[in-house]
């Protein structure tokens, strides 16, 4: 050591380089506080962002719930609703016809025979048929004068924001020549509200005229298909004492009832219809894409769970060294797989299959197969969870693996067997750690777009889950799926557009509920744990 | 067994010419001894001399190993052999009982802890179950200290208490043997002291091997001490024999604290 080193050894100051005047701890610590920083943000602003663009939802929504009820479409709906459920008693009864033209072509009778045949009760149909024309044009000619007020009422209301910017911009003259029609919406009402006499009347007659023809039913000659007849009289009776009930409701409309937010939001979040693109009126009801995401991660959850669950149990507690260095990487290259690819997959291969092999001799038994649809679902709810099972599993194995060795001994030790240990020790030890496995793996599920957005089928309507398990086997529609599907063609800033980001929102309360709920669960099993 | 005592008291426990391996490494090397009815027998000696392998040869813990082998041998219990390819590890577990260095009871409450050896053999009957858990906290002196929180988990117990608590969890099946791994290694002397009082009083209806490091321990509670080295049994006698008057060298540098 030189002599001038040995008097700089107690020269105490840093003597590394610094980088914009920090050491390399301060360098250091700013990189990844700053990583840290940009993360916050930018979820700030996504949460931000959601939330400014569905907020303006509600309150166009409950504007044009109002301008629905002031120009008298709600009015004509209801009368829609009486015409629609006759025409239901319309196709009932060709669907009796068409069932027995089926089992005539079966018995081997040539058209013009079976012709023949149906020719003795199909003149009743057609009878039947007229009786509802009077209704449905009238129903018609009324949803005209009320679209047409609609219309009117915004092209004016149009012109009028036109002829304001114009005056906002200062170019009056311009602004002048802008014709603004004054459109008193109460007047279309009033025609409307005048026709109900007519209405009346034709409800009446055609009430009297579907007693009158159904005192006398045709027989076919089917035991299965007269007794159907039979269920057509009910229902048409059924149908005729329904009928009060609509003109009741048409008596007791105002069109100037007030339109709170209440309705707008009950019609959200309640609403039974996602209309779009309607020449009508558009319905934003959530209510079909959520129960249909909750059924296809319903599915994909009872799947998933105890594959992903079980796999776990066995990897760390049954398996050879040699079965865990091929299973567990195997399972975790399945969430390597695009969802795209998956969903192709989907599309391709499974959504046949399955339709296929319902059809198969074994599934006889249950009068639900074979089924029809082959995007279902079923389908998208079985890829989703081949999606969940890494997870899941990953996630569960952890908290296996973190559970003490010593209380495998200990339970080994006191002459318990394997399974009982699995059963009574490891599993309890680790079942908050299992369940928010479960929730974490629920969440990627109810998130993932691709793949049911390709394999779910798209029909948006609420599963009818009085058909039990057929309820799995039905195409539904998706929250994830709706934005992927329509944020690409809206208009910005348009109702429709808002809607989605609300759809949006509720899928992002959903995941945080999810993850706070998960962390929670994962917080009292470290507690637990002392 | 307990009830009609042999004079003098039989082995117990009996390894003949045992030779054990894991993987390629041997860690024991042709261990005889036996180790009597109703005595304390504490195996001493310095860190990887083989000591806990052996007592966890005594009720095949070590087939937990993946790499462990027998090479020569056998290891009677009650004139059984243990390594019958018959031999059920689980009849043997329930009549060789373990405690571990560090006490692990169940995430359970005390309750349940104490009975989770007869729940596993399908007793669920509350009186037998309530009896039971009374008789083993008592027997491991823990009966006065928890009876009023037996719904509370057995976690919450300090660690002396935790280290009784599974005790009494050993006891719970009716083991003849418990087999201790270094009890005490974990606790301060006052709670190493009721766990000392305690095996003098479950001496009497259990016959005990104890794995420690604390040599005044082993004098305390044993009544035979064997010591280890480098896996082989160096000399095996009774205990105040042993540290009055070792016959072997190495144990006699051992314990007069010359090496170890």
């Amino acid at each position: 050591m030189t002599k001038e080193a040995e008097t700089n050894r107690y020269d105490l100051h840093s003597r590394s380089r610094r980088i914009l005047g920090l050491d390399k701890d301060q360098a250091l610590k700013g990189l990844f506080g700053g990583n840290a920083l940009v993360s916050i943000i930018v979820l700030a602003l996504i949460t931000f962002f959601l939330f400014k663009e569905g907020a303006g939802f509600f309150g166009q929504y409950r504007h044009e719930i109002e301008l629905y009820r002031r120009s008298g479409l709600e009015y004509v709906e209801i009368m829609k609703e009486e015409s629609s459920s006759y025409t239901e008693l319309n196709r009932y009864l060709n669907s009796i016809k068409g069932e027995h033209a089926t089992m005539l072509k079966e018995q081997g009778l040539s058209f013009s025979e079976a012709k023949a045949e149906l020719a003795s009760y199909e003149d009743f149909i057609y009878d039947f048929e007229d009786l509802g024309y009077p209704l449905s044009e009238y129903v018609l000619e009324m949803n005209e004068i009320a679209i047409g007020a609609r219309d009117m009422y915004v092209e004016s209301a149009n012109y009028r924001e036109h002829r304001e910017n114009l005056l906002a911009l200062g170019r009056d003259e311009e602004a002048a020549e802008v014709e603004v029609l004054d459109v008193d919406l109460s007047l279309f009402v009033g025609m409307l509200k005048e026709g109900e006499p007519d209405f009346l009347a034709i409800n009446d007659k055609l009430a009297a005229g579907i007693e009158r023809l159904t005192s006398d039913l045709p027989t076919i000659g089917v035991a299965k298909l007269d007794e159907k007849m039979q269920r057509f009289r009910q229902l048409a009776l059924m149908f005729v004492a329904e009928m009060e009930g609509y003109e009741t409701r048409l008596k007791e409309w105002d069109s100037q009832a007030p339109v709170g937010m209440g309705v707008a939001f009950a019609s959200f979040v309640f609403g039974k219809d996602w209309v779009t693109n309607s020449s009508i009126q558009d319905w934003y009801g959530i209510l079909p894409l959520f129960t249909g995401s909750l059924l296809v991660a319903s599915i994909a959850m009872v799947i998933a769970i105890p594959l992903g669950v079980g796999a776990a149990i066995y990897i760390n507690q049954v398996a050879t060294p040699a079965e865990q260095n091929f299973i567990k990487p195997y399972i975790e290259f399945i969430s390597a797989i695009p969802s795209v690819v998956i969903g192709f997959f989907g599309i391709a291969v499974f959504g046949e299959f399955v339709r296929r092999a319902s059809g198969w001799a074994i599934f006889s038994g249950f009068d639900i197969f074979p089924i029809s649809e082959r995007l279902t679902a079923f389908t998208a709810g079985c890829l989703l969870a081949l999606m969940a099972i890494p997870t899941i599993f990953t996630l569960a194995e952890d908290a296996i693996n973190n559970v003490p060795k010593a209380f495998k001994e200990a339970s080994l030790a006191m002459g318990a067997t394997r399974l009982q240990t699995t059963m009574r020790i490891i599993v309890p030890t680790s079942l908050s750690g299992i369940i928010s496995a479960i929730l974490l793996g629920f969440g990627r599920v109810i998130g993932e777009t691709m793949v049911v957005l390709l394999c779910a089928g798209n029909r948006i309507e609420i599963p009818d889950f009085t058909n039990g398990v057929a309820t799995f086997f039905e195409p539904v529609h998706t929250m994830t799926g709706i934005i992927a599907q329509e944020l690409g063609e809206v208009v910005n800033g348009s109702i429709h557009y808002r809607a989605l980001f609300m759809v949006g929102m509720v899928l992002f309360l959903l995941s945080l509920l999810i993850n706070y709920l998960a962390q929670k669960i994962v917080l009292k099993y470290q507690i637990s744990r002392g | 067994m307990a009830n009609d005592k042999p004079e003098p008291k039989r082995p117990l426990i009996r390894v003949s010419d045992f030779d054990f391996y894991y993987g390629e490494k041997q860690a024991l090397f042709d261990i005889n001894m036996d180790m009597k009815e109703n005595e304390v027998t504490a195996f001493i000696g310095p860190s990887g001399c083989g000591k806990s392998t052996l007592l966890r040869c005594i009720n095949r813990m070590n087939d937990l190993v993946e790499v462990a082998r027998i090479g020569r041998g056998k290891i009677e219990v009650n004139g059984a052999d243990i390594y019958d390819p018959r031999v059920d590890t689980i009849e043997l577990r329930k009549r060789v009982g373990m405690v571990f260095q560090k006490s692990n009871p169940f995430p359970k409450s005390i309750y349940e802890n104490v009975i989770y050896g007869l729940r596993i053999q399908g007793i669920n009957k509350k009186p037998v179950l309530d009896e039971a858990v009374e008789r083993c906290l008592k027997g491991a002196a823990l009966w006065d200290e928890v009876k009023d929180r037996l719904d509370t988990s057995g976690l919450s117990l300090s660690g002396g208490q935790q280290q009784r608590l599974c005790i009494a969890r050993a006891l719970a099946v009716e083991p003849d043997i418990l087999l201790m791994d270094e009890p005490c290694s974990a606790l301060d002397p006052v709670a190493t002291a009721k766990v000392e009082e305690l095996i003098h009083s479950l001496k009497n209806d259990y016959t005990i091997v104890i794995v420690t490091h604390n040599m005044q321990q082993a004098a305390r509670v044993s009544d035979k001490t064997a010591f280890f080295y480098l896996g082989k049994l160096i000399e095996m006698a009774k205990t105040d024999e042993i540290f009055m008057s070792p016959k072997n060298e190495q144990t006699e540098a051992y314990i007069s604290g010359r090496f170890g």
